[in-house]
């Protein structure tokens, strides 16, 4: 089928293509104007624009901890809509299915979940295979697992480490591999409470930068496309940014990703003793360009904290709203789960000022990730708003009008007139999201890319315009008019697929056997478990 | 052999489905009650929401105590390998089910590989009569009770008492498990919902939070059943809430109380029971002249059933998805006599394909 999107203002910075044209798809890609080609089907996007579908970097959108929080909290996720007839359970709050239906109106086609449990991989896959319409991804987390941090100590060669992380991310069907408070969840199990960079795992004697390191060359030398992703130590704690400064500098020159650095933006200055450090970050973050950030921006409201840094959500118990938690001690980080609300309080706007710093003063957007560390930091839902502020000075004015002055007065952010443009928009979104996790079938509009497109009607309401697309195409399959989901269908998830070692294979077995009790085959799975046809979608490594 | 029945006459596996479909379509009030595996039971709450059903676990007492425990009060918890490698104490809550007993041996043949302590202690609390899973080695867990006193009360005198607080009754050998805590690095207590109140389960978060303040601990979930706790995981990601869910209102919704399955049929609610057991079960006594659509692994025709399709074991007939409480997650299992007999996914799937609808089934 032969498809014609007519006369929208493309935005393709991948290809430099921007200003008014055609847009063409044959079937699922998309190709070159055909010559005297007829189209069978043609999209008016006149008053559009038109851009590659989006990819978020980092949401936790299924796996053990996702389904925990949901099971915590049945009170926050009744449904209200009437049942769907074309998409079934699509209504139901918070589930898989609307999880995919509520990304595609938003015009995102592809969403990676960035803190899969090894462990839990086949629950993790069978949730994101009932995501309807999108394409995912995971992120396997390791750095708190007695097998790796066993070869740390016992100084294992860095093939052995590499076969290792290999094993994993092929077995788990990862696209990445995470690291979480490095180190701290095994520190934590022998009561230890706090947990820093230079600080020690006590049975192994192995500190956190050094299990990062590790990581991030195994990752580099696997030519593992996205760079090891850091959770950083001491989430949310008043002077965290020296943690992530600390953190920034210990690249030395090897790509690395941070995850939710607004979570680590807090300085020790004022009465309260909590402050932005956004412009310091921000100004270290420009001066490494081997370093990549997202931002978990916070937006006011009811949400969750879902996260495998089970020391820190020990931690942060005492401050759920409503008062109940789930705490997990996993076979590497287990996690935990804490309801929060964040008001517009002292502590929230603070908080919420420091994500727009850091997103407005970072100054390479194909450096910086829009994502809100869902639902971390607020539900996905909050993107519309949240493009919003980025884009409009007066949006933010606005706000920050309706906020204590004690906290704005320790940020910067009134006094930044940077707005987001659609280009800029469109790099941090799509272009650099896919370059980031190295694919390089999408995030653009180039011939040969695959058919992920949203078409967006442009009006002075940011957050209508991206919130509800006009038209969105997924694999070519039209599936959004007019911000509705017209049909379902079934994304994949995209996985690399790295030869495992056999003699490491065999060391596994060893050691499952020997410490669990188990054999292996209790942790593998074939494709067929996930009942769906081709549920995943082959990444090459770099060579 | 015959693979389906309408009533006690054999028919084709396609015609049962299609008189299946039309008692769900005419069903004022469809109930349906799983034991099943995971793709069993995505495909049963697919066809649920199409038909508007409530479902359930089919003997949900101790599921629902399980998961009340989560959506009330939530919980400090422990993978089962980290239980094997770490807990210098197991405490074992209550009477565990038969499934458990196998694991529980092992922790009393094993000691923890990644504990100081190279050695295991093990208590059990409960009442007077409570017997422990038999241990290893001839070992005899240390028992902590109140003479009489249920579980609940037993572990409250536990929790006060480790306080410092005045019990009337003081629990027995109280001095050996405050002897073995203060040594222990990583006390794990082993809970179900089986044979024990939602309010002990309350009552064993709060001792467990407590011993946290000072020193880790943490409780290992064993569910009561592991079908029921892979179905609730299921459905809460498919719906957002664990079992007891029903559609009658056509979005989801979640209530322990009126969607208790046993209940709606007790109570003359249900007019229609569909029941998808690998198992064959009792039919259950009911008030009204309740249909039954009976999947299960048969051989002939389920008694007083409307419909019955037989259906394949999982991990027996047909490989599957199940929840496995040995490792925490879900877990993949082989055929271990592949045979021709469909999986109960596959049976539902058809009977859904003959309720009349605009869109395929997304399970
Ligand atoms: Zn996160």
């Amino acid at each position: 089928m032969l498809t014609k999107i007519a006369g929208g203002d493309i935005i393709d910075p991948v290809n430099g293509r921007v200003g008014k044209g055609d847009l063409w798809i044959r079937d699922d890609k998309i190709i070159a104007a055909p010559v005297g080609g007829a189209a069978d089907r043609t999209i008016d996007a006149a008053g559009c624009i038109v851009m590659a579908g989006a990819i978020d970097i980092h949401s936790h959108i299924g796996g053990g901890n996702v389904n925990t929080a949901r099971l915590l909290l049945p009170e926050q996720h009744a449904a209200h809509q009437e049942r769907p007839v074309t998409t079934p359970l699509s209504n139901a709050g918070w589930s898989t299915f609307q999880t995919g239906c509520l990304y595609a109106k938003m015009g995102f086609t592809t969403v990676v979940e960035p803190a899969m449990s090894p462990g839990a991989a086949l629950h993790t896959h069978l949730e994101l295979a009932d995501i309807p319409i999108i394409d995912k991804a995971t992120l396997a987390i390791l750095g708190n697992d007695d097998f790796l941090l066993s070869m740390i100590r016992d100084d294992a060669s860095s093939q052995m480490i590499e076969d290792y992380v290999a094993w994993t991310v092929a077995s788990t069907r990862a696209l990445g591999v995470k690291v979480i408070n490095a180190g701290a969840a095994a520190a934590f199990k022998e009561n230890v409470r706090t947990f820093s960079l230079d600080d020690v795992v006590p049975s192994y004697g192995v500190s956190s930068r050094k299990i990062v390191k590790t990581l991030q060359a195994a990752v580099d030398s696997l030519g593992v496309p996205h760079p090891l992703h850091v959770h950083c130590n001491n989430l949310g704690s008043p002077g965290s940014a020296d943690t992530a400064a600390a953190t920034i500098a210990a690249a030395e020159g090897l790509p690395l990703h941070l995850a939710h650095l607004q979570f680590y933006g807090y300085g020790t200055e004022g009465k309260r003793k909590f402050s932005s450090a956004a412009a310091r970050l921000a100004e270290l973050v420009n001066a490494t360009p081997e370093v990549t950030i997202d931002i978990g921006q916070v937006m006011f409201g009811q949400t969750v904290t879902v996260s495998s840094d089970v020391m820190r959500q020990f931690s942060a118990r005492g401050s759920a709203q409503p008062k109940k938690s789930v705490i997990h001690d996993g076979d590497g980080n287990g996690g935990g789960i804490v309801p929060y609300s964040y008001g517009k309080d002292f502590y929230g706007a603070m908080q919420w000022a420091i994500g727009l710093e850091l997103f407005l003063l970072i100054d390479d957007p194909w450096r910086v990730f829009f994502t809100t560390d869902h639902p971390n930091g607020a539900p996905f839902t909050a993107y519309p708003a949240l493009f919003e502020l980025l884009m409009s000075r007066e949006a933010r004015t606005e706000m920050i009008a309706r906020l204590p002055k004690s906290a704005m007065a320790l940020s910067t952010l009134a006094a930044i007139d940077r707005e987001y443009t659609f280009e800029e928009i469109a790099v941090m979104t799509r272009a650099s999201p896919a370059k980031l996790l190295g694919l390089t079938d999408r995030g653009h509009l180039g011939a040969g890319a695959i058919a992920d497109i949203a078409v967006y009607r442009r009006d002075g309401n940011i957050a209508k315009m991206l919130g509800q697309a006009a038209y969105v195409f997924k694999d070519g399959d039209l599936v959004v008019q007019d911000g509705e989901i017209t049909h379902y269908r079934w994304g994949k998830a995209l996985r690399l697929n790295p030869s495992p070692d056999k003699a490491m294979v065999r060391r596994l077995e060893d050691y499952h056997q020997q410490r669990y009790g188990l054999s292996l085959d209790w942790f593998n799975f074939p494709d067929s478990a996930i009942a769906r046809e081709q549920p995943f979608g082959e990444v090459a490594c770099r060579t | 052999m015959a693979v389906a029945w309408i009533g006690n006459r054999e028919t084709l596996v396609e015609r049962a489905a299609a008189h299946a479909a039309a008692l769900l379509g005419s069903s004022r009030c469809p109930v349906f009650s799983l034991d099943t595996d995971i793709h069993g039971t995505r495909a049963a709450i697919a066809l649920a929401e199409r038909v508007g059903a409530a479902y359930d676990h089919a003997d949900s007492a101790a599921v629902s105590r399980e998961t009340a425990l989560f959506t009330d009060k939530g919980a400090m918890t422990v993978a089962p390998g980290e239980a094997r490698r770490r807990a210098d104490v197991v405490v074992i809550v209550g009477e565990l089910p038969q499934i458990h007993h196998q694991f529980v041996s092992e922790l009393s043949a094993t000691v923890p590989d990644l504990s100081a302590k190279n050695q295991r202690e093990i208590f059990l609390v409960g009442s007077n009569g409570a017997s422990a899973p038999p241990l290893n080695n001839g070992r005899t867990a240390t028992l902590l009770s109140c003479g009489e006193a249920s579980l609940g009360a037993t572990l409250a005198a536990l929790r006060a008492q480790w306080k410092g607080r005045q019990t009337s009754q003081p629990v027995s050998n109280f001095d050996d498990f405050t002897k073995a805590l203060e040594a222990a690095h990583f006390p794990v207590f082993l809970f179900s919902g089986d044979a024990t109140e939602g309010l002990a389960l309350e009552m064993l978060q709060g001792l467990i939070t407590d011993l946290n303040r000072k020193s880790r601990a943490s409780g290992l979930h064993l569910p009561a059943s592991e079908n029921g706790w892979g179905s609730a995981l299921a459905s809460t990601w498919m719906t957002g809430f664990p079992l007891r869910t029903g559609f009658a209102r056509g979005v989801p919704e979640f209530d322990p109380w009126r969607y208790d399955v046993a209940r709606m049929i007790a109570d003359g609610e249900a007019d229609l029971h569909l029941r998808i057991s690998s198992s064959i079960v009792q039919p259950q006594k009911k008030k009204n002249r309740m249909a039954l659509i009976a999947l299960a692994k048969t051989e002939e025709p389920i008694a007083g059933a409307a419909v019955t399709i037989a259906i394949g074991e999982a991990g027996v007939d047909h490989e599957a998805v199940v929840y496995s409480s040995r490792t925490g997650s879900l877990r993949s299992i082989d055929a271990r006599a592949a045979s021709e007999l469909p999986s109960a996914a596959t049976v539902i799937r058809l009977v859904a394909s003959h309720v009349s609808a605009e869109a395929a089934l997304p399970c």
